[in-house]
């Protein structure tokens, strides 16, 4: 299955873009982010800290994903003192 | 109603829009950009969002905080691009019967967009370097 992966503040550094197109093995956001790790090992680490969105809905990891879906990956948002 | 914008925030326009003659209180925050972060000159900064998540959720906040507090009217209005020092990111305006209510409904909806608005900041240095400020995950981050 084919999608593309959104890569949203400091991952579009690490991810070396900010749209990446996937093909990937499977049909869950889980899937996709194996696949992607696969391509791209130092978005590991930062997967705990990140949610994923398609469209404009949040989604989990256990949730599927059809072929040209964009999955939008969100790393920590913000920052500062308040 | 937008939320986001890429040009200058007007705070103006906003004060006119929410003119209530009900409201016996106005408290305005505006987010602005500071001068050094961390100990390092900051000569910018450049916002980013995931638009119609962002828009989604701002409104969503609003009608919490509306929802929370006895206040009358709730704005929040966020730019999105990059923007010098002391140029405003984000404005909350709130009225209110009462001063009470709004100066708290103003700080809950600041500090709540902060946690859930999918927006971030990459700070630009005088130095020429740029980083990404990390701030709080999401509430679904790792589910």
């Amino acid at each position: 299955m084919r999608i593309t992966v959104e890569c949203y503040g400091m991952l579009r550094q690490l991810a070396g873009g900010e749209r990446i197109t996937l093909d990937m093995a499977g049909s869950t956001v889980a899937e996709a982010l194996e696949a992607l790790c696969h391509r791209t090992p130092a978005l590991a680490a930062h997967l705990p800290r990140i949610a994923c969105a398609v469209d404009d809905d949040i989604v989990r990891r256990a949730d599927p994903l059809r072929e040209g879906d964009i999955l939008s990956l969100f790393p920590p948002v913000s920052g500062g003192m308040a | 109603m937008n939320h986001l914008q890429s040009g200058p925030l007007d705070l103006a326009a906003l004060l006119q829009d929410t003119r209530d003659d009900g409201s016996g209180a106005l408290v305005v925050f505006a987010g602005t950009v500071r001068d050094e972060n961390d100990g390092r000159p900051v000569r910018g900064i450049h916002y980013t969002a995931h638009a119609p998540l962002a828009e989604k959720v701002l409104a969503e906040i609003e009608q919490e905080v509306l929802r929370r507090y006895d206040i009358r009217q709730c704005r929040i209005l966020h730019r999105t691009g990059s923007l010098s020092l002391q140029e405003s990111s984000v404005l909350v305006v709130v009225r209110a019967a009462h001063r009470a209510a709004a100066f708290e409904a103003a700080r809950f909806a600041i500090d709540t967009l902060k946690q859930r608005a999918p927006i971030w900041k990459e700070e630009h240095y005088q130095d020429g370097e740029n980083r990404y400020l990390e701030g709080t995950p999401l509430e679904d981050a790792g589910q």
